[in-house]
């Protein structure tokens, strides 16, 4: 029983009852249970075509409460389940005439420090006055159903009650789950029992929340158990690990497109907590414990780090990257907090910053968030260079980039109009009836006080941001014209048209000169990453001129997440020297195959723009090959990348160790590579559950000269 | 300084991250050479025949080196190395290996990745023999005054007077030991083993840190005897922190071979995991600490 790693082997801490645990979970045990019952059905309730879409919703919550099959997992120490296969699919997992009804909500990472510290009857509290102040009004209904589902929640806590009372061996889950999650936790084991019932319940709903920080939500009461002797160091491993282990019962193989590890449960460790107080604790070590032997990939987790950060932390990391599988990112918090004051955050709220599950920043518990993303390069190519018009005349190289800029302007001024549509006044204060999501909706601040759900403008930060993708591609287009044409004037503008739309037919010496001679982005060449730096920045004026226009923040974001290969049908050939087609830059790393000076003049790059302006966030992705990363002086190499990234002033980054030979052995033997991880965005992917697109993207973004 | 290339983000010169500076010239022509294309003290033209795409861009040669009635030819004896073809070359086929750098020049561009080296990392000159250049002992005092840490990889076949010039900026030589026994040092590197030898002893004396660098040739080096010869060398030295092997590879090959030399490749020289860890094994054996990258 061996947890697959890309690099050497990985230690053993936990028990052989966990380890097995973990290994059947990762190998679809509980997974394919999930799948044999996709949902419950409501068609027995009588009229039920005719109830409001508020009613059929909470109908469906107090079915799914009633009739959603339990799950208790031989020596689990945690009890509640996600069982339905429906959520896996993001519905909610209750059917009409055979189809689910509902669509459910992710992107968000709920509330769990008031479900911790104060209890969900505290939150039932609040909806019953919540309820008295709505009465008689347009908010009514939606907070009646905060009520009804908060019983349909106790409906369900009830029924695992009663199973577990009567079991053998699970005398600890039962005690637990007496008091939590409904009173504040009162121990470690009650806090990890609580976060983990209502991440369950949540989630049995079809939803997919982010944990967010797991170590600042459970510190406290690790410490306080261990100090009183009630607990070793061993059995909080055994716990967490049980936590995450659990996190894994949608894990079921088979192909998903774009992977199976994307439900967003994000974790977040380390940084300071509202005070600036240092969070980094026993909990954090374990979690990486955890992770480093069981490779569990199902949790994206990242990192907040800082020059504060203590070397024995950077080590850790460094230590549980090196195994592969993409398991850890970081943060930059500092940047990021900066980032979040300059926008108008309360400091104390930015010190709280967590993601929606991917990497999105986001104040956890308080935020609605949703993207929408775009092709820099294609408005560069059909808008500014008029899907390479002949006709066009740009005097100078500035006067075509302020055009670019000037288009880039329209689409963020369209999406402007299309955000003002979602209201019914032109104060963008009422939002249109969206479909009901109450259930996230009760651990989200805001929701409950105000009578609107999460999903129309409910919680006390409300963002929809606009995400550039493309943006190396088009830097490296705007650089290779710039060059050609008004630098070293190779060719004119009218020429370099005329060949781009003939997809560089005949043209192949030029095509080779400008895939070659030129420094792109990612090479740490001033003169190219100029063009980012400037272009990072009037996207970040345009995004700011919307904010709080149209009934939400607009907080700039760079990203794909793999739409670079939706996006490349749509592409044509680039200036840059790339075929019409191709598959280009992911998120903001280089196009592939331009980096050719290695991992830090790639960080070099990324770090130069100000990335304080993108302020939902901007994801730099480094593939290492496994050589570089060897020995004691592998842990230095990845130590000191990620002291350069928080020193020049970077992001978020996702290193992962990877090769390409592994890659395409599993490409072709998938059967031997089940639980082969590997980072893709803000989430993992086990890389044979991604379609073969997806696979091969993915190997395209191996080499570059990552190593010497 | 004649400088081959300069490679960022290298872990295999030294510790941590490095930028690591290949100077051109060499006074040993080693059987087995790994950079050729530093052995030369001159620039040359490296010819990679499989990225030419035959279109003629390399005509603007004024000595008219370059044919192409039957595929691309190249009359190397007319070359006056000027490099015109490798800047018109669009595909980089056409390449002139070696361009002068002074010692500011080349601070420059090591300092891009001061924030990555941290302590340990930092900068190795490498080659070729670094020390034979004149300047190579100021760039190294102009690394330490900017707080660099400086590596030095030498063949140790350098003047007393380079070589004391170096010493005072040099946080760590990796000495290339080739070999211990003097006739096949001869036979396989042109040169005699003793003033290396005497050399490192002197550094040594002088209060150099070392770490010999042992390149292991299967059927070459690969036995007892050298095993035995490096661990009395290691022990002979008061500041050597210890041996590390470098396995012989063939990916210097083609870089001969652009080079318009003879394939030199010679698979039946590379030793196997096995060999190399019974070396390492022997040594330890014989109380030398071994640096090894495996584990």
């Amino acid at each position: 029983m061996e947890f697959f790693a890309t690099n050497g082997k990985r230690p053993v801490r936990l028990s052989e009852a966990t380890r097995r645990f973990a290994y059947e979970s990762l190998h679809h045990k509980y997974g394919l249970q999930t799948k044999e019952v996709m949902g419950v059905s409501l068609d027995d309730i009588e009229g039920f075509g005719n109830l409001s879409q508020q009613e059929q919703y909470d109908r469906a919550i107090e079915r799914i409460a009633e009739e959603a099959p339990l799950r208790i997992c031989e020596g689990e120490l945690l009890s509640g389940a996600a069982t339905m296969g429906y959520a896996i699919k993001h519905f909610v997992p209750a059917c009409y005439g055979g189809k689910p009804v509902f669509y459910a909500v992710s992107h968000l990472t709920i509330d769990f420090e008031t479900v911790l510290k104060k209890g969900v009857s505290y939150i039932r509290k609040q909806a019953v006055s919540a309820l008295e102040l709505h009465r008689g009004t347009a908010r009514e209904p939606f907070a009646a159903s905060c009520i009804r589902c908060l019983d349909s929640l106790e409906r369900f806590h009830k029924r695992y009650l009663h199973a577990l009372r009567d079991i053998e061996g699970y005398e600890e889950n039962y005690k637990c789950l007496q008091n939590v999650p409904f009173s504040p936790a009162t121990s470690f084991r009650e806090a990890l029992q609580s976060l983990w019932f209502i991440f369950a319940f949540v989630r049995l709903c079809g939803n997919w929340p982010g944990i967010g920080r797991i170590d600042y939500l459970l510190g406290s009461y690790l410490e306080k158990d261990l100090a009183d002797g009630k607990l070793t160091v061993e059995e909080a491993r055994e716990l967490l690990a049980h936590f995450l282990i659990k996190g894994c019962e949608w894990v079921c193989g088979g192909n998903y497109g774009s992977g199976d590890a994307q439900h967003y449960q994000n974790l977040v460790l380390g940084g300071i907590d509202p005070q600036g107080n240092e969070v980094t604790n026993r909990v954090t070590y374990l979690i990486l414990d955890v992770l480093e032997e069981t490779g569990i990939s199902d949790f994206p987790t990242t990192v907040r780090i800082s020059k504060r950060t203590e070397e024995k932390l950077l080590r850790r990391i460094a230590e549980v990257l090196r195994y592969g599988g993409g398991v850890l990112a970081v943060y930059n918090e500092d940047l990021i907090i900066d980032s979040l004051v300059g926008y108008g955050y309360p400091l104390e709220e930015a010190r709280s910053f967590a993601n929606d599950g991917c990497w999105e920043v986001q104040i956890p518990g308080k935020t609605y968030f949703t993207y929408t993303p775009f092709d820099a390069l294609r408005i560069l190519q059909e808008k500014t260079l008029g899907g390479y018009n002949t006709e066009l005349a740009y005097p100078t190289f500035d006067a075509l980039y302020k055009q670019y800029v000037a288009h880039l302007g329209e689409h963020i001024t369209s999406f402007g109009e299309y955000l003002r549509g979602m209201f019914s006044d032109k104060e963008c204060t009422v939002h249109h009836t969206y479909s009901p999501c109450t259930v996230v909706s009760l651990f989200e601040q805001g929701c409950i006080e105000k009578g609107l759900s999460y999903l129309e403008c409910g919680p006390v930060y409300n963002l929809h941001s606009p995400h550039i993708g493309g943006l190396p591609d088009a830097v490296n287009s705007l650089y290779a014209i710039k060059k050609l044409v008004y630098d070293e004037k190779k060719v004119s503008l009218q020429q370099l048209m005329e060949i781009l739309e003939g997809n560089w037919e005949g043209q192949e010496a030029l095509r080779q000169y400008a895939l070659n001679k030129y420094a792109y982005y990612g090479n740490d060449n001033d003169e190219a990453d100029a063009i980012a730096v400037a272009l990072v920045e009037d996207f970040a004026d345009l995004c700011d001129k919307l904010s709080g226009t149209c009934g939400y923040l607009t907080p700039a974001g760079i990203s794909t997440f793999g739409r670079q290969l939706e996006w490349s049908p749509h592409r044509l050939a680039t200036p840059g020297g790339r075929k019409a087609h191709e598959i280009l830059a992911g998120n903001f790393s280089p196009t592939p195959g331009t980096d050719k000076e290695g991992a830090t003049a790639i960080i070099r790059s990324y770090c130069k723009p100000n990335l304080r302006r993108m302020v939902s966030g901007a994801a730099l992705d480094v593939k290492l090959l496994p050589h570089t990363v060897e020995g004691e002086n592998g842990i230095c190499t990845l130590v000191a990348l990620l002291k350069g990234f928080v020193s020049l002033g970077g992001h978020f980054m996702q290193p992962d160790i990877a090769d390409a030979e592994l890659l395409k052995a599993a490409q072709a033997h998938p059967e031997e590579y089940p639980t082969l991880s590997v980072r893709v965005s803000g989430w993992n992917a086990r890389f044979v559950t991604l379609c073969k697109e997806w696979q091969d993207m993915i190997i395209g973004q191996m080499g570059g000269g990552e190593s010497c | 300084m004649l400088i081959a290339s300069i490679q960022r983000f290298c872990m295999h010169d030294g510790d941590g991250v490095r930028t690591t500076v290949f100077l051109k010239g060499c006074p040993l022509s080693c059987a087995w050479c790994h950079n050729p294309e530093t052995q030369s003290f001159q620039p040359e033209l490296l010819f990679h025949a499989a990225k030419c795409i035959g279109c003629g861009a390399c005509g603007v040669c004024p000595r008219g080196v370059h044919g192409f009635a039957a595929g691309h030819t190249l009359d190397r004896g007319l070359c006056t190395r000027c490099g015109v073809c490798g800047e018109a070359c669009p595909t980089e086929a056409l390449e002139l290996c070696g361009k002068e750098y002074t010692a500011e020049a080349l601070l420059d561009i090591v300092l891009r990745d001061k924030d990555f080296y941290g302590t340990a990392g930092g900068v190795t000159l490498s080659g070729g023999e670094p020390l034979l250049s004149e300047e190579a002992s100021l760039f190294l005092k102009l690394c330490r005054e900017r707080g660099l840490n400086t590596a030095v990889e030498t063949c140790g076949m350098v003047s007393e007077r380079l070589l004391r010039g170096a010493i005072p900026y040099t946080d760590l030589f990796l000495w290339d030991v080739k070999d211990t026994d003097e006739l096949r040092h001869q036979a396989y590197t042109g040169v005699s083993c003793k003033p290396i030898l005497e050399n490192l002893l002197l550094a040594d004396s002088l209060g150099a840190k070392t770490r010999l660098r042992c390149i292991l040739v299967k059927g070459v080096n690969t036995n007892e005897g050298h095993y035995k010869a490096l661990a009395e060398l290691f022990h002979r030295l008061q500041h050597c922190e210890g041996v590390e092997f470098l396995p012989y590879h063939t990916y210097g090959d083609s870089k001969a071979v652009a080079l318009g030399q003879k394939s030199k490749a010679r698979t039946d020289w590379i030793p196997s995991e096995d060999e190399i860890s019974y070396g390492e094994a022997l040594l330890r054996q014989g109380g030398v600490t071994v640096i090894s990258r495996r584990g």
